[in-house]
């Protein structure tokens, strides 16, 4: 898909999801983010922030799995929606947020499926 | 269930990512399984943090088929010793009846509610099973040997002569070129089974949705399914998650593995055995529960009261009909209970803070690790030394690329990754000799391998075994009667590795994107031992930093005997570089412009501390200016001494002497080295004087903290979410391998074997067993060395920074919440200690952490 822009430049229409979950769970997250064929992601650690059960610690100097990471990924609405269905059965039983969005990005290469760029 | 529709492959219900989800949520069923050689203590019940600890204990013993507590003979052996207060047991026991008002219900004359109880407690035969003698652990059935011994096979770490064929295909797959060709398949599943391999889905979550289907597990039971599959097998399922969370890839290239794999193996035997109508071969899980005994005739008798047995009384009847699990419950409570009423009062006694010293002649900052207590203790009676407890890994997230290795070693707790890869290179003058030991290395490695080669082969086995035999039958008896002298000799011949060889922190190894060094990290590291631990910039003139290792000859577990907060590994590494930082100009000034200005008569050293002998070692001698030799030589005399008085005391709770634990720690034969950890019971986060006064018997692990210098509360967030989780780990393994050494623990370490260099199984196959061995926690007479309890934390600061610290972090807020460790804070100016209130429980003042009530 392609969007013309006012400014000619020529973007590609895509999903965003973003993940907020634990430290802890973040090999689960990046397992279905593999599994659905999502090419890449970032990974945003000591995420603070307040939520139902207060307010969360951002940074722990020792321990990686502490605290809240936030996933951002982008892909085909297939993909993504595929990753979300994954994440609904993951959510179920851990904490965790999901934010889907529609995004334009300039390098549609970038954000192929796993394995078909 | 429809054969052919399952041999057809059914159409699954779920995706591949929800199957993704599925498999990663059962996954947790188990902790990670590290291998030998970095051995990591992890709760065997990780996986249900998330409960109460009393639901997660009934919940692991219902899915691994695991006791719940100990044999309640061994409960009153420890009573007996006076290892639990009798009055403890007495409270425990009338807060189960409901107070002290229910306790004092006449059950008959004479005879109270609490008389009953505390006659099952103390006097009563065991009601079930879990007092009798530990029985030959069941063959394994069928399908979970199949499973297990194909893992061996795959897993190998290069033990085996023929390593299993179609590796690279994944495990699955793997299997599944094989299976047909190996008749242990057939007897599960004779006829149907061929075919079933023929069709199944060769993806390993496709073949997992499809089985879920065949088998007519519903979406919503799939969890709970997988989970139980998962348990059946914890050794290989924790090394799975262990090669897919916690190592480095390439040491899982070439033969990659997931649970996904080890889940759709399990389906596939399901499946065919549902396709053939054998039987589920969960034979060995769980272990069912009796139904309940009924000890009124034994309470009638005890008390002399024929009519107690015709007697209808619902508190009789519970109290009757409790199981030994439950009985065991108020035990442990006790066990804590008189355990934290002896520390407490001391450390409340305490608080306040002592007058200005003079500065010591010496500052050790030791590792955090039980063991470093009564040797501390040992050093300051000598002298005026000042020690400190910081995490063993001093700070730094470190891979350390030995010279001669094959892979990188991760020296850091695996609650992190590596930021930084170190390399080794000779220390100054010693370049010629580290060659020679480098050319030595990689001959004796050549020889290995021609040796294990020759051994194994078919047709050179017999003649390896008449050429070497005499040669190898003359070291082992030279190793088994004297292996003092032969240790010497050996020491001899080669020099000693650490003399030739350091960390070198400007070198970075080849083809690794890890950082080096630059200068802001060291400061940033060099900095956070100042601000963790409270250690003034006001330095002694030689600040020796100590990590720590052990001691074992021929002893799969020895990595368990190394510093847990270096993954395993000895603590020396860690130590010499940050003493090379901080002994760095340039991080002195860094550190200057950060408030800490260190006088330039410090200078600091590493060494470490060798905990099955007690021995000393300082690193880097040459570095040491002229100036410290009488301050490091003065030093030096006082450790031989403190070592002698900590070996001698150690000797005592091992019943040996002095002299033998030395040899223990050369012996190729010695079961029990050391006592490591046992006996692990609190975690105190404050400065040194606050304990320094109290025994605490090598059974606490120290941090060094000061509140005073820590007002946003950001170093005890540091200690509590990591080091403490660290060592909650380390109690949890020590408490459930005692609860039950069948099966959360290892069993008896006589009878295992290593298997793929990877983990020891009992006998000659099965399953990797996970935990402690029997050894490392009960005397040889079966009594508990290890009093089991959860461990407990207290902390010397203001009540309003703990309650700060917990409620901003998730993970501290479930451990103490949900009962996995005991919080106590002890206000610094009175001294008031407060007990943290688990969730739910009563609520009597109205504040969230309440008094501690001690006897």
């Amino acid at each position: 898909m392609r969007a013309d822009t006012p400014h000619d430049l020529s973007l590609h229409r895509l999903r965003k999801i973003e993940i907020v979950t634990r430290a802890e769970d973040q090999h689960l997250v990046a397992g279905l983010l593999q599994t659905a064929g999502v090419g890449g992601w970032t990974m945003i650690r000591d995420v603070a922030g307040m939520g139902h059960a207060g307010f969360h610690q951002g940074k722990a100097i020792f321990n990686d799995a502490s605290g809240l990471v936030m996933f951002v990924g982008v892909g085909e609405p297939a993909v993504i929606a595929d990753v979300a269905k994954g994440l609904a059965g993951l959510f179920a039983s851990l904490p965790g947020v999901t934010f889907l969005s529609d995004v334009e990005v300039l390098r549609s290469d970038y954000f192929a499926r796993a394995g078909s760029a | 269930m429809n054969m052919m529709s399952a041999i057809a492959a059914p159409e699954p219900t779920l995706s591949r990512t929800e199957v993704a989800g599925l498999v990663a949520l059962a996954a947790r069923t188990v902790p990670p399984l590290w291998p030998l050689e970095s051995a990591i203590a992890v709760n065997p019940l990780a996986g249900f943090e998330e409960m109460p600890f009393e639901a997660a204990l009934r919940h692991g013993a219902s899915l691994f088929g695991a006791r719940a507590s100990l044999p309640l003979a061994q409960w009153r052996a420890l009573l007996a010793e006076g290892r639990i207060d009798t009055r403890c047991l007495r409270d425990a026991a009338i807060g189960h009846l409901g107070g002290l008002y229910r306790a004092r219900a006449v059950i008959a004359p004479g005879v109270t509610t609490l008389d009953l109880l505390m006659a099952r407690l103390l006097h009563l035969p065991a009601g079930d099973s879990a007092d009798a003698p530990p029985l030959a652990a069941p063959p394994m059935p069928p399908d979970a040997a199949f499973i297990a011994k194909w893992c061996a096979a795959f897993f190998d770490q290069g033990l085996a002569a023929s390593p299993m064929p179609y590796r690279e295909l994944g495990l699955y797959r793997a299997v599944l070129a094989i299976a047909g060709h190996d008749p242990a398949f057939h007897a599960l599943a004779p006829g149907a089974g061929g075919q079933l391999l023929m069709t199944v889905a060769r993806e390993p979550l496709s073949a997992i949705a499809e089985g879920l289907v065949a088998l007519g597990v519903a979406d919503t039971a799939a969890e709970a399914h997988l989970a139980a599959l998962v348990a059946r097998l914890p050794g290989w399922a924790g090394h799975i998650r262990w090669r897919c969370e916690y190592t480095d890839t390439d040491i899982a290239a070439g033969a990659p593995a997931s649970m996904a794999d080890l889940l759709a193996l399990w389906l596939l035997l399901e499946r065919a055995r549902a396709l053939t109508g054998a039987e589920s071969g969960a034979g060995d899980q769980p272990r069912d529960t009796p139904p309940p005994h009924d000890a009124t005739p034994q309470l009638a008798a005890h008390f002399g009261l024929a009519e107690l047995a015709a007697h209808a009384d619902n508190n009789l009847t519970r109290i009757a009909t409790m199981d030994d699990n439950a009985l065991g419950a108020l035990f442990l409570t006790a066990a804590e209970e008189s355990y934290a009423n002896a520390l407490v009062p001391q450390l409340q006694a305490s608080a306040p803070a002592p007058a200005a010293t003079a500065k010591p002649a010496a500052q050790l900052v030791f590792c955090i690790d039980v063991r470093s207590e009564p040797f501390r203790r040992a050093l300051e009676a000598t002298g005026a030394y000042e020690t400190l407890g910081y995490a063993g890994f001093f700070g730094l997230p470190i891979a350390l690329h030995r010279c001669g290795a094959a892979r990188r070693q991760r020296r850091l707790p695996v609650l992190l990754s590596p930021r930084h890869d170190v390399t080794e290179a000779p220390l100054p003058g010693q370049a010629h000799t580290a060659a020679h030991l480098a050319a030595a290395a990689t001959r004796d490695a050549q020889a290995k391998r021609l040796f294990a080669g020759a051994k194994q082969g078919i047709a050179t086995a017999f003649a390896t075994a008449e050429a070497t035999g005499p040669l190898a039958g003359l070291l082992m008896a030279a190793r088994t009667l004297a292996p003092r002298l032969t240790q010497r000799i050996s020491a001899w011949v080669s020099p000693s590795r650490d003399a030739v060889l350091g960390p070198a922190l400007g070198q970075q190894p080849d083809g690794y994107a890890h950082s080096p060094f630059i200068l802001a990290d060291k400061i940033g590291y060099a900095s956070a031992l100042f601000r963790l631990t409270g250690l003034s910039a006001a330095t002694a003139r030689l600040v020796v930093l100590v990590g720590h290792s052990g001691s074992a000859v021929n002893n799969p577990y020895a990595a368990a005997l190394d510093c847990g907060a270096c993954g395993g590994h000895s603590g020396g590494p860690n130590a010499r570089i940050l003493a090379a930082m901080l002994n760095d100009t340039a991080v002195r000034e860094g550190l200057a412009a950060r408030g800490i200005a260190l006088p330039a008569s410090t200078h600091f050293c590493a060494a470490e501390h060798n905990t099955t002998t007690d021995a000393l070692m300082i690193f880097d001698r040459a570095a040491v200016p002229a100036s410290h030799a009488d301050d490091l030589a003065r030093l030096e005399g006082d450790l031989a001494r403190a070592g002698d008085a900590n070996r001698a005391r150690r000797a005592g709770l091992l019943g040996r002497t002095p002299q033998d634990v030395l040899t223990g720690a050369l012996h190729w034969g010695e079961v029990r080295p050391e006592w490591g950890l046992a006996g692990n019971a609190a975690f105190l986060v404050g400065p040194r004087w606050w304990s320094q006064a109290i025994d605490l018997a090598g059974r606490a692990f120290l941090h060094s903290y000061d509140w005073r210098t820590d007002e946003d509360g950001t170093a005890l967030t540091t200690i509590l979410t990591a080091p403490m989780v660290v060592a909650q780990w380390i109690n949890c393994q020590y408490l459930f391998s005692c609860l039950d050494n069948d099966r959360y623990g290892a069993g008896d370490k006589t009878t295992q074997n290593v298997i793929g260099g990877i983990g020891v199984v009992q006998g000659n196959g099965g399953d990797l067993r996970v935990g402690l061995p029997r050894q490392s926690l009960f005397r040889d007479d079966g009594t508990p060395f290890h009093v089991p309890q959860r461990l407990l934390t207290v902390v010397l600061a203001p009540l309003a920074r703990v309650e700060a610290v917990v409620a901003a972090n998730d993970i501290l807020a479930r451990l103490f919440g949900k009962g996995w460790v005991h919080l106590v804070v002890v206000d610094p100016t009175t001294g008031r200690a407060r007990r943290w209130r688990r969730d739910a429980a009563p609520d009597t003042e109205g504040a969230r952490p309440i008094d501690i009530t001690l006897a």
